[in-house]
């Protein structure tokens, strides 16, 4: 479904992304993402307590057969994905904040996400591959470190750093929906519409239940939408690595259904959401008059 | 009032002189080779913008490129002295370069708002007849339309990126162009600044010239800058701004401010130098000072100043009520106050004191107000640091004389309102063309500001209201201002205006325009709040509700609009 080449290609692309996105960003971000860490909090429980609770209900209400129904309930108790941070990014939210819900979520996974699917599949025994989530981690932090310092040494570096990562994050964008559906196109068309209700619904209610969960909690609107996007979008590729890992051959393809499809529709949703953000972030930008003088 | 007699020296911190005997250079020149000299390889002028991208240039760079300036402007493009030349554009390197090369030449310069429309810079091209005009790229397209009717003949074009290194100015360049598409093909024969730089290095170097031979031809009375001014109140004049009146007016204002040291500041340069206050106060002043100036090419939206904040350590910074009261209602600059700021100075238009007090309680640092008009360099009043004064415009700076005058032109008694009045070496030559206007503002040695103030018993002012605002209702003075912000502490009243109408009984009277916050609102509400609050007579007779009041583009509420809409009323009926 994915190359490994492409899939490789991928991370490099994220990674060098992740260093543009670096580039945008102080220690002091981080500091004030830290200081104030309901933000973070509330992370964690939309990733861990709605994310699956969605997923199940998803499952459970949609007619599908027990191995999409699976896949599904992966798919929501996975992790923030980079992307989210790229999307974030664009959004004009809190992107130190997204980083570290990120770091925050897939570190403990390790733990949580064993423990929530023993709530909703009982006997589903996963094997999380620790040197992916390891993989995870120094893809986002390694580049986002490198970013910070070297912005620090020159803000014209980091300034045209951040440049570049925009514009390759823009390219990434495209280049997963242009590769991804040629690529699938037997699949797409093999694929019941309940399968695509869950695929497509995951992202866009993940996202929608989630903002609407922080702006109930009063989080500032920047950082709310940072949270809806972390919410819903998942790390697809760390689903698929699971499944791979886990599911003898003959299931694998029908698990893995769900987190493939996710993994397309996640980049269509976010993009919407991201131009809608956007507006909602320039509408409510002080109105400065046409000079101050 | 004699010199002498100045109640407020006794505010002057211990190192602050009363009296500057004379100015410490004799022309801008002087000034910017002489600063150059003693900070030499420093940087002088950083541009940042908005996404980080930043250029800079050191004292000796900024000396070089503005010799080399004057040398093309001179040699190549056959200025003489006196000549006028137009700069318009937004905070860049290039402003420096462009302006200190201008008064090197020992030409006039010309100051542009880049925002004029093209019928806006004609008028005002036809006024100052200049030989030059340096512009920046994005408003280049407004040149042909522009210059119509008094063609220019040396066009210099720059940009915004100017100076930085060559990957960011050539993304900018690719933004501003393919994305914002903020460059439009300018139309008529042009050099770019670095091409005239160019020009006036290799003219320098096959001549030998001498660019200090052009500042020592010109005097200390001459004119070095034509300041427009006016532009809300009727017809533009250009104030004829000496040399004498800027370098001397810098250092009033420097010498009242204390608590900074030379050589060690950055400053934040958010206000644009085409106004006068951030030309004298930020240009000269900070240049002076030894401090590295930080250009913000656009402060709009406020996020644009995120990276600045973020990547200097601002010291000092200069801005208007606007700029405090929106970056106080910032959620990134609350979070992340300039830690190393020392103070903050306002000037351009009234501080509200809730501003003052927000910025304050943001950054833990006070901004202190000045007070002046572009006719008198601007500065004539600051608040000394440490003995700011809510609602005051402070004491005037040294070698200044201020005094609240009444009708016949004689001083009100301490404490009474009067018309302010100023004395010192920075009040201007005069209108540019315009004798019979400078006629009714300087009297007598006195320059009439037109703003009604008061002064202290200490010697501490402020100020009541403009004075053409005045309204006389049964021969007592009503200010509109006193009224306004008494409306304005009315929760159901979003916003307010107050002008003076013909009244048959009274022969003026007060009339209100208000847009409503609360629906409900009613006339007899409105009474009944100003009856609590002011006597009979300045309660308003009239009152009009509605949608919206007219606003200048640096968001003023206009009264003279309101004034007119009511006398084409009375004309019609």
């Amino acid at each position: 479904m994915v190359t490994e080449f492409t899939q490789t290609l991928l991370g490099i692309m994220v990674a060098v992304i992740m260093l543009g996105m670096g580039a945008s960003l102080t220690p002091r971000d981080f500091y004030l993402a830290l200081r104030r860490p309901y933000g973070l909090a509330i992370g964690v429980i939309s990733q861990y307590g709605i994310m699956p609770l969605l997923g199940f209900t998803l499952a459970l209400f949609l007619a599908v057969p027990e191995t999409i129904a699976i896949g599904i309930l992966i798919m929501a108790c996975m992790p923030g994905g980079t992307t989210s941070n790229i999307f974030t990014y664009f959004s004009k939210g809190n992107l130190a904040l997204s980083v570290l819900m990120t770091v925050t979520s897939t570190v403990t996974g390790v733990i949580l996400i064993p423990l929530i699917l023993l709530l909703y599949a009982a006997a589903l025994n996963l094997e999380i591959p620790r040197e992916d989530i390891i993989a995870v981690l120094l893809v986002l932090l390694v580049p986002v470190a490198i970013g910070m310092t070297l912005r620090k040494l020159s803000a014209n570096v980091g300034a045209v750093l951040e440049f570049g990562g925009s514009i390759l994050a823009l390219f990434f964008i495209v280049f997963i929906m242009v590769t991804w559906i040629p690529q699938n196109w037997q699949f797409l068309l093999n694929t019941t519409a309940a399968t695509y209700a869950a695929s497509i619904g995951l992202g866009l209610v993940g996202i929608t239940v989630g903002y609407l969960f922080a702006k109930s909690l009063k989080l500032h609107p920047r950082n709310a939408r940072t949270v809806a996007l972390e919410t819903g979008i998942q790390n697809g590729p760390l689903a698929i690595a699971i499944i791979v890992f886990t599911f003898p051959p003959d299931q694998q393809q029908a698990v893995m259904a769900v987190p493939v499809l996710y993994s397309l529709f996640i980049v269509i949703v976010s993009t919407f959401v991201t131009l809608f953000f956007r507006r909602a972030n320039t509408a409510a930008e002080q109105k400065m008059p046409d000079s101050l003088l | 009032m004699t010199l002498e007699e100045r109640p407020w020296t006794a505010f002057y911190g211990p190192d602050v002189r009363a009296e500057i005997e004379t100015a410490s250079y004799r022309t801008i020149g002087d000034l910017i080779g002489s600063v150059a000299d003693t900070y030499g390889s420093a940087p002088a002028f950083t541009a940042c913008l908005p996404n980080g991208m930043n250029g800079t240039l050191t004292f000796d760079q900024v000396n070089e490129m503005s010799d080399a300036f004057a040398v093309y402007l001179r040699e190549v493009a056959g200025l003489t002295q006196g000549d006028r030349v137009a700069l318009q554009m937004p905070n860049c390197l290039s402003f420096p370069v462009a302006a200190f090369g201008i008064l090197k030449a020992g030409c006039v310069l010309v100051n542009v708002n880049p925002l004029y429309t093209a019928d806006e810079m004609a008028k005002q091209f036809a006024d100052a007849e200049p030989h030059a005009l340096v512009i920046v790229d994005m408003f280049a397209d407004k040149i042909p339309k522009a210059t119509r009717g008094h063609p220019i003949p040396n066009i210099i074009v720059t940009r915004v990126a100017e100076f930085l290194p060559v990957l960011p100015r050539g993304i900018v360049g690719l933004v501003q162009k393919y994305w914002d598409k903020s460059i439009k093909p300018i139309g008529v024969a042009h050099i770019r600044l670095p091409d005239a730089l160019e020009a006036g290095r290799a003219k320098k170097a096959s001549r030998n010239v001498e660019v200090d031979a052009y500042y020592q031809a010109v005097e200390p009375g001459d004119v070095a800058c034509l300041q427009y001014t006016g532009g809300t109140t009727g017809v533009a004049k250009g104030a004829m701004l000496t040399h004498a009146n800027l370098i001397m007016n810098m250092q009033q204002t420097m010498e009242l401010i204390s608590g900074v040291k030379k050589g060690e500041e950055v400053a934040l340069t958010a206000l644009p130098m085409y106004h006068i206050f951030a030309f004298t106060v930020n240009l000269l002043g900070f240049y002076w000072l030894g401090a590295r100036n930080i250009l913000i090419p656009n402060p709009r939206p406020l996020s644009n100043l995120k990276r600045a904040f973020e990547n200097y350590k601002i010291t000092w910074m200069s801005g208007v009520n606007t700029l405090f009261n929106g970056l106080s209602n910032e959620i990134w600059f609350n979070d992340s106050p300039p830690k190393h700021l020392k103070f903050a100075s306002a000037g351009g238009m009234a501080l509200q004191a809730a501003v003052a007090e927000k910025w304050e309680k943001v950054t833990g640092k006070p901004v202190l107000q000045g007070y002046g008009l572009t006719e008198t360099s601007p500065v004539l009043t600051f608040n000394p640091l440490g003995k700011s004064r809510d609602g005051s415009i402070g004491v005037p700076v040294p070698s200044t004389l201020v005094a609240c005058l009444a009708e016949d032109g004689t001083a009100v008694q301490i404490g009474q309102c009067g018309e302010i009045a100023a004395k010192g070496p920075q009040i201007m030559a005069g209108y540019w063309n315009k004798p019979e206007e400078t006629a009714k503002v300087i009297k007598d040695g006195w320059f009439l500001t037109g703003d009604i103030g008061v002064m202290d018993t200490d010697g501490y002012f402020r100020i009541v209201d403009r004075k053409k605002d005045m309204v006389v209702v049964s021969g007592f003075n009503v200010y509109p201002n006193e009224i306004e912000d008494c409306l304005a502490t009315h929760p159901g009243i979003l916003e307010v205006a107050v002008i003076g109408v013909q009244d048959e009984t009274t022969g003026e009277a007060v009339k209100a325009f208000i847009v409503k916050r609360d629906q409900g609102l009613t006339e007899a509400d409105i009474k009944a709040h100003c009856k609590a609050h002011l006597t009979a007579y300045k309660i308003p007779k009239r009152i009009e509700f509605r949608d919206d009041l007219p606003k200048s583009n640096v968001g003023k509420i206009l009264r003279k609009d309101l004034r007119a809409e009511e006398l084409a009323r009375v004309a019609a009926e």
